[in-house]
C-alpha cells in the first residue's frame, strides 16, 4: 500500500507517479500495481472472485469519472484553462513552445472528450456525474475503514490519490472540491490514509495538510 | 405519464428486436420498468434522424444517448431500480462503467473496425437500412467514429501499433466477460429476481455480441464459454422479446440476401424462438 500510495503522493506534485526497485523504474498505476503483485506484494489477494470483480469496477466507475472530470475540468473550462492549466503545462518550455504544447494538449483533449461523448456537456452536467459518482462511493464505503473493510486495496489507493488531488489542488473555484466534501465519510477516508501512511514520515515528502 | 413514447432506433436481427447495443439497452430497460414505448425501426425511407440513435421522443421531449433516456424514464415513474439498495444502485454505477471501459472498446471493434465484419456483415446490414446515397457514407462515418473512440481512449502510450491496442482491448474484454460472469453466478438476474438498469446494459452489450453471425469471432467464442451469460441474454429474449420477435422479423426483408446466416435464420410467426442454423464457417 505504501508503494502505490507513495507513488500518487508524487503525482499530486505534478509528476508521472514512478518507483525505483533497484536498477528499475516502473511508473503509471496499472503497470506499478502488476509489478508489485509480481514480487508477491498484493493488496487484493484477500478479496473472493466477486470481490475482485466489483473492485475492478469500482476502479474503472473512478477513471470513467473522476479521471474524466478532473481533465475536463482542466482543458475544456476556459476560466481554468486560462488562468492556469495552460501556464502551468507549458512552464518547462520556452516561448513559443510553451503556448504551442498547451494547444495541442488541449486539442487532443477536447477530440477525446467528443469521441467519448463528452463534448457538448457543460461545467454543471460534469460536476454532476462527479456528484453521483462521490455518492456511489460514499455509499459503497459507508462506515468502513477501507472500501473492503479491513485491508486497503488498489481501489482505496485509486479513490484517495484523485479525491487527495481534488480537495487540495487549486483551482480558479471550489465547486469540485466542494463536491466531495459533501461527503464526510469520503473526507474521514482520505484523513485516515493521510494520517495513517502519510504522516509518520517527518519531512521527508511533501504532505499538504487537509482542511 | 400518458404522453406516448416513441423509440427511434436501429432494427433487429438474428433473433434480437435490435443489434445495436445502446437501441437494446433502451429497449430493455423499457420492458423491464414496464414504459409503454412505441418503437419506430430505422428502415431506407428519409423518415426519422440517424444520428445520436436511439432517440426517444414525447409530445414535448427529444432525449438521446441511453443513461439521458432512462433517466428520462425513471423520471416518468418508470423505475426498474425501484427494489435497489443505495449500495447496490451505487455498484450499478460502477458495473456500467466497467462496461463501458473494458467490454465496449472490443465490442466495437468487433462489429466496426474488424475487416471481415465490417465488410461482410456490418457494413451491408446497415447500408439497406439507410436510403441511399446516404447508404455509401453513414457506415463509413460510424466505423470511423468507433475506430477513433478506440484509439483516443485506448491508444495512449507505450500502446502506440493498432495492433497492440487491439490485443490489449480484446484481452481487457474477455476479462471483463469473466467478471461479469463470477458476479451473475447462478442468479437469475444481477440483483436477486427481478431486472434492473443493469441487467438491461449488460443485455444491450452482450446479445449483439452473442448473436450477431460473424467470421471473425474470437469474442464471441469466449461469451460463449461463459454459459451463465448466455443463458441470461437467452432468459431475457424468451421472457420480454418473444412477442416482439415476430413484428421485428418483418423489417429484416432486405433487398440483398446477405447469406452467413441471416438468410437462414427462419422467423417463423408461428413460432417464438427463432430457428438458428449453426454456420460451420465461425
Amino acid at each position: 500500500m505504501s508503494l502505490v500510495a507513495e507513488a500518487f503522493v508524487s503525482q499530486i506534485a505534478g509528476k508521472v507517479p514512478f518507483i525505483h526497485v533497484g536498477n528499475q523504474v516502473v511508473s503509471e498505476l496499472g503497470p506499478i500495481v502488476q509489478f508489485v503483485k509480481a514480487k508477491g506484494h498484493s493488496l487484493s489477494d484477500g478479496l473472493d472472485e466477486v470481490q475482485k470483480a466489483e473492485m475492478k469496477a469500482y476502479m474503472e466507475l473512478v477513471n470513467n469519472m473522476l479521471l474524466t472530470a478532473e481533465l475536463y475540468l482542466q482543458w475544456c473550462d476556459e476560466a481554468t484553462v486560462g488562468e492556469i492549466t495552460h501556464a502551468r503545462y507549458g512552464s518547462p518550455y520556452p516561448w513559443p513552445l510553451n503556448h504551442i504544447l498547451a494547444y495541442q494538449k488541449q486539442w487532443e483533449v477536447r477530440r477525446k472528450m467528443k469521441a467519448i461523448g463528452w463534448g457538448k456537456k457543460t461545467l454543471d452536467q460534469v460536476l454532476e456525474d462527479v456528484d453521483q459518482c462521490c455518492q456511489a462511493l460514499s455509499q459503497r464505503l459507508g462506515t468502513q475503514p477501507y472500501f473492503f473493510n479491513k485491508q486497503p486495496t488498489e481501489l482505496d489507493a485509486l479513490v484517495f490519490g484523485h479525491l487527495y488531488t481534488i480537495l487540495t489542488t487549486q483551482l480558479t473555484s471550489d465547486e469540485l472540491s466542494e463536491k466531495v466534501k459533501n461527503y464526510s465519510n469520503l473526507l474521514a477516508f482520505c484523513r485516515r490514509i493521510e494520517q495513517h501512511y502519510f504522516e509518520d514520515r517527518g519531512k521527508g515528502s511533501s504532505s499538504i495538510r487537509l482542511s | 405519464m400518458a404522453a406516448p413514447l416513441e423509440l427511434s432506433c436501429w432494427g433487429g436481427g438474428w433473433g434480437l428486436p435490435s443489434v445495436h447495443s445502446e437501441s437494446l439497452v433502451v429497449m430493455a430497460y423499457a420492458k423491464f420498468s414496464g414504459a409503454p414505448l412505441k418503437v419506430n425501426v430505422i428502415d431506407n425511407t428519409w423518415r426519422g434522424s440517424r444520428g445520436d440513435v436511439p432517440i426517444l421522443t414525447t409530445k414535448d421531449n427529444i432525449v438521446s444517448q441511453p443513461a439521458k433516456i432512462l433517466n428520462f424514464l425513471r423520471k416518468q415513474k418508470y423505475n426498474a431500480d425501484y427494489e435497489l439498495s443505495a449500495r447496490q444502485g451505487a455498484d450499478t454505477l460502477a458495473y456500467i462503467a466497467l462496461l463501458e471501459e473494458k467490454l465496449l472498446p472490443a465490442v466495437l471493434h468487433t462489429f466496426w473496425v474488424e475487416n471481415d465484419n465490417y465488410f461482410t456483415v456490418t457494413k451491408p446490414w446497415f447500408a439497406s437500412r439507410i436510403p441511399f446515397p446516404l447508404s455509401l457514407i453513414l457506415p463509413g462515418r460510424m466505423s470511423k467514429g468507433a475506430l477513433n473512440r478506440i484509439l483516443l481512449t485506448r491508444g495512449e502510450p507505450p500502446l502506440y501499433h493498432l495492433r497492440e491496442v487491439e490485443a490489449q482491448i480484446y484481452r481487457d474484454a474477455k476479462e471483463c466477460l469473466n467478471l461479469l460472469s463470477h458476479r451473475l453466478g447462478t442468479s437469475q438476474f444481477f440483483f436477486g429476481d427481478m431486472p434492473s438498469t443493469l441487467d438491461a446494459y449488460v443485455f444491450g452489450f452482450l446479445a449483439p455480441l452473442y448473436k450477431v453471425r460473424f467470421p471473425k469471432v474470437q469474442l464471441q467464442e469466449h461469451l460463449k464459454q461463459l454459459s451463465n451469460l448466455c443463458r441470461f441474454c437467452d432468459d431475457i429474449l424468451n421472457s420480454y422479446f418473444r412477442h416482439s420477435l415476430g413484428a421485428f422479423s418483418c423489417v429484416n426483408r432486405n433487398q440483398q440476401q446477405t447469406d452467413f446466416g441471416e438468410a437462414s435464420l427462419l422467423l417463423d410467426k408461428k413460432r417464438s424462438m427463432p430457428i438458428c442454423r449453426n454456420s460451420p464457417s465461425l
